[in-house]
């Protein structure tokens, strides 16, 4: 037997297969036989080799020798042919006599002409039909009580065996790349069992795969078979191959029928399973030898398949329709503690399990401007936020999901424990900010049907198919899990609430900066009547209670003292509103920064304090100090305040030591006021700056309590910073820093 | 110490009690100028250009206007800047006698031209001789321009 090359002296790679154009072979398998007619005239334009032989008719397609005549069809197939060319339909068409055979007539209309094949009926064929009946009944019926899917299969693969008599019959269900698994299998054991194995998707090219979907049924009752040719090769009518696609006698691609060989069978049938139009899977039929089955029965395993589809995709839906709802509950929940929540990490974190499952990850990651919450088994921060980096940068899609991360993403492989799949979404169109799921490498062994490779060219320059069917077991590493199509359009909804709620979060927020603009405006006009309108009482007070003790020179000493005690209160309020003013201008007003010799500015502030010093005793220790970089008059309040206080504090002491020192640090330089006073606990030193924060009884201590706070401010404004130590009864150090000047760094450099 | 004790001071104040301290003020200082009173902006103006209930005052320039900064109808920023706009007036001397601490009031008053800018204290002794230096530097030191102005 010699089986004509597919592509004779071409060179061939691997490829080929999939450019074979499986539907131009040029030729019919013997079976049966083919004519083409002229749909008007009914002239024969192509007819298979064998026509005239097997239809015992003296048939020559229209060119050929010797010519042949249209008579010659017959009346009785002429006026067959004519009703069915009023509305042609589907095959089979009909059973017709054709001289002492009986012929089962299938045909249909292209653009190349009428295509008929005749096959002959086989013994007992013609009542078969009728014997179908209670079969597809009961397959029926048992359809509908089974639930999952390899149930439902392993009853179609029982039944077409049932009714076609193969060896073996196999429910083949393809996956999203096309390889095909065997989900169910009826047979007598004169075949090996391929149940539960896999077959690569190289084994049914996409031409092949195309055939299959537009073509439902194909039979090889003998793989051995010597193709017939169809003449002319060329159709009469556009000059090109004759398209055999929906033949059903079609010649098959020789490397298939060596594939059928090499898996030890030399019949086989199969027919497509469509769900919503795609292919879902076959049913494929094996016989060990030759085995003819007739259209009726192809009709009813091709209706049986179909009825198997419609529950499939039944099933599908009704499963996805139950996912999808249960996700929606999910979301919802989800979302209505995102809402309430300050920020969508905090109302993502309040649930983790929840927002885990929505997506079945077992890790999920937040990622904003503010930082990373995770939960769950996630890669580490850094390598969460290199991810979004490059997904940010790759543009991907608002929702994006991979189950092979590491393929796409080497630096994932790192990881693949805890992220092979991702599945992230975007919630900012400018910034690299996600929520992203993970799931783990899902490392799983498939059971090949044999090595999965392709067909390979052998010593005679054409192609082979593998010869080995031999169970081949493979782990398969670097993906997780596939995510359904139900939890990528949860996760799309979700994703859409969340930017809502992230939009509508930023309005508010600047919304409440408006607000605080315009409680800022109030503030200062209330800080400028303050200026205004509160000192100017104050000083009515005092004005008048001194006139009054002026005039009244002869007042009693009790008097006098509660005139005295008027002006001092009054006095001390002014005083409050004064720091009070100089703390709220504090904030608005500009520094001028310039370099500030600190000796000098601590000799001026010595000289202002020289007042409150009065006949006390004060040892100052003093060294030179290094300068500072910032707003000097500012800067001169700071350590007026400071010293103010230390002066304050020593009160009590006989001898008050204070002690000023400053020294040059990596960047900043520190100055340190040290008294020998009163101390305070270190417990409230957190309070010690705060505005109005006294840790001493007012009679003991004057003054307001603004004078730390004020100076922790001028600091702030600085950028630098105040700290205070101190032991009850032991004395204060108080120290601030103050970045160091631009200019100094530079001279370090 | 000659012409400037005839020239008065004009005083111009709203808040009654601010302007019964002033008053007391200047009185302890014993200068000679006299004291003329304006309660809001209007009527310093109308001082100023010898109007209104002024129309026939002697004619010449005060020795120093002391001016609050907050006053009804026209308020002492504005006063100043009518002034200090004035070829006629811009050399008259304004204090600002205010009780504003508000930086951006000594700003503006600086940029209008102002001579001097005096926050009024809250203790009264300290009032006492800020009123008292004011009277003294701008009643008895301070040299007017030459031929005292316009009126010479």
């Amino acid at each position: 037997m010699t089986v004509p090359a597919p592509l004779s002296g071409q060179p061939v790679d691997l490829s080929d297969c999939a450019r074979e154009p499986i539907h131009l072979p040029g030729s019919i398998q013997p079976h049966g036989a083919l004519l083409v007619l002229r749909p008007d005239t009914l002239e024969v334009l192509q007819a298979s080799r064998n026509a005239a032989e097997l239809l015992g008719l003296p048939i020559w397609p229209t060119g050929a020798t010797p010519p042949g005549a249209p008579a010659a069809l017959g009346d009785t197939l002429r006026a067959v042919l004519g009703d069915w060319l009023l509305a042609p339909g589907a095959a089979p068409l009909h059973t017709v006599a054709l001289g002492q055979r009986q012929f089962q007539l299938s045909g249909h209309l292209g653009p190349q002409g009428l295509l008929l094949e005749f096959e002959p009926a086989l013994p007992g064929e013609l009542e078969s039909l009728d014997a179908l009946y209670p079969h597809l009944r009961r397959f029926v019926d048992q359809l509908e009580a089974e639930a999952d899917i390899a149930a439902l299969a392993q009853l179609a693969a029982c039944e077409v065996r049932r009714i076609t008599g193969f060896h073996r019959v196999l429910v083949y269900r393809f996956d999203e790349d096309w390889h095909g698994t065997v989900i169910a299998e009826d047979g007598d054991g004169s075949l090996p069992s391929y149940l539960d194995l896999r077959f690569p998707a190289s084994d049914i090219p996409p031409q092949a795969r195309e055939l299959y979907r537009r073509n439902r049924l194909r039979l090889i009752p003998d793989a051995g078979y010597l193709p017939v040719p169809v003449e002319p090769a060329l159709s009469p009518l556009d000059g090109r191959p004759l398209d055999l696609s929906a033949a059903a006698l079609r010649s098959v691609s020789p490397v298939h029928l060596e594939y059928m060989r090499n898996m030890g069978t030399a019949a086989s049938m199969s027919v497509s399973i469509l769900v919503d139009g795609r292919l879902w899977g076959l049913v494929s039929c094996h016989h060990a030898g030759p085995r003819q089955v007739g259209p009726q029965i192809r009709s009813a395993c091709d209706f049986l398949a179909q009825i198997l589809a419609l529950q499939l995709a039944a099933r599908a839906q009704g499963a996805e329709a139950a996912e999808r709802l249960k996700l929606k509950e999910l979301e919802a929940g989800l979302l209505a503690r995102v809402a309430q929540a300050p920020s969508v990490q905090d109302g993502l974190l309040d649930q983790p399990d929840a927002w885990l499952a929505l997506a079945s990850a077992q890790g999920a990651a937040v990622l904003r401007e503010h930082g990373v919450s995770r939960t769950g088994r996630t890669p580490d921060e850094t390598q969460l936020q290199a991810l979004a980096a490059w997904l940010h940068q790759q543009g991907k899609p608002a929702v994006f999901a991979t189950h092979e991360l590491p393929a796409l993403y080497p630096p994932a492989q790192a990881w693949a424990d805890s992220g092979c799949g991702v599945l992230a979404v975007s919630i900012s169109a400018l910034h690299p900010h996600y929520i992203l799921w993970f799931r783990p490498e899902l490392v799983h062994t498939v059971r090949w049907g044999g090595p999965p490779d392709k067909p390979a060219p052998g010593e005679d320059g054409r192609l082979h198919p593998r010869r080995s069917f031999s169970m081949w077991t493979e782990q398969v590493r670097g993906s997780s899990a596939r995510w359904s199509a139900a939890q990528l359009e949860v996760v799309q909804s979700f994703r859409n609430a969340v930017v809502s709620f992230v939009l509508r979060r930023a309005e508010e927020r600047a919304q409440l900066s408006e607000r605080l603009e315009a409680s800022n405006r109030e503030l200062e006009a209330f800080s400028y009547s303050i200026s205004h309108d509160l000192r100017a009482p104050f000083r009515h007070i005092v004005g008048y209670a001194q006139l009054l003790g002026e005039r009244e020179a002869a007042l009693d000493t009790r008097s006098r003292h509660y005139l005295d005690s008027i002006v001092e209160s009054a006095l001390a309020a002014g005083q409050l509103v004064d720091d009070l003013l100089a703390f709220s201008q504090l904030g608005r007003s500009t520094l001028s920064m310039t370099a500030v010799d600190m000796d000098k500015l601590l000799d001026e502030v010595r000289r202002s304090v020289r007042i409150d010093q009065g006949n006390r005793q004060v040892e100052w220790r003093t060294g030179p100090l290094p300068p500072a970089w910032g707003d000097a008059a500012l800067l001169r309040q700071a350590l007026s305040n400071l010293i103010g206080n230390a002066l304050k504090y020593t009160r009590p002491r006989e001898c008050a030591v204070i002690e000023i020192t400053g020294e040059q640090r990596d960047g900043e330089t520190v100055y340190s006021v040290r008294d020998n006073g009163v101390g305070f606990d270190m417990a409230y030193a957190g309070k010690l700056f705060g505005v109005f924060q006294r840790l001493h009884r007012a009679e003991d201590f004057e003054g307001s309590g603004i004078g730390l706070a004020l100076a922790r401010r001028i600091l702030e404004r600085h950028g630098g910073w105040i700290s205070a130590d101190g032991r009850l009864d032991q004395g204060a150090v108080f120290r601030f820093g103050l970045p160091a000047t631009p200019h100094e760094n530079s001279a370090d450099a | 110490m000659h012409n400037n004790k005839l020239r008065p001071i004009l005083l111009v104040e709203d808040n009654p009690k601010d302007l019964e301290l002033a008053l007391a003020a200047l009185q302890r200082c014993q200068l000679a100028n006299p004291v003329e009173v304006a309660r809001d902006g209007a009527e310093a103006l109308d001082y100023l250009y010898g109007r209104g209930r002024w129309l026939n005052r002697v004619a010449g320039d005060p020795a120093v206007v002391l001016l609050d900064l907050k006053l009804p109808k026209i308020d002492g920023l504005e006063v100043l800047e009518r002034v200090k706009s004035d070829p006629l007036l811009r050399q008259v001397p304004v204090v600002m006698l205010t009780s504003s601490r508000e930086e951006r009031d000594l700003v503006h008053s600086y940029e209008l031209g102002v001579n001097a800018f005096v926050v009024k204290p809250v203790d009264f002794h300290a009032f006492l001789q800020a009123i008292q230096d004011l009277g003294m530097f701008w009643g008895v030191l301070n040299e007017p321009p030459p031929r005292g102005g316009r009126n010479a």
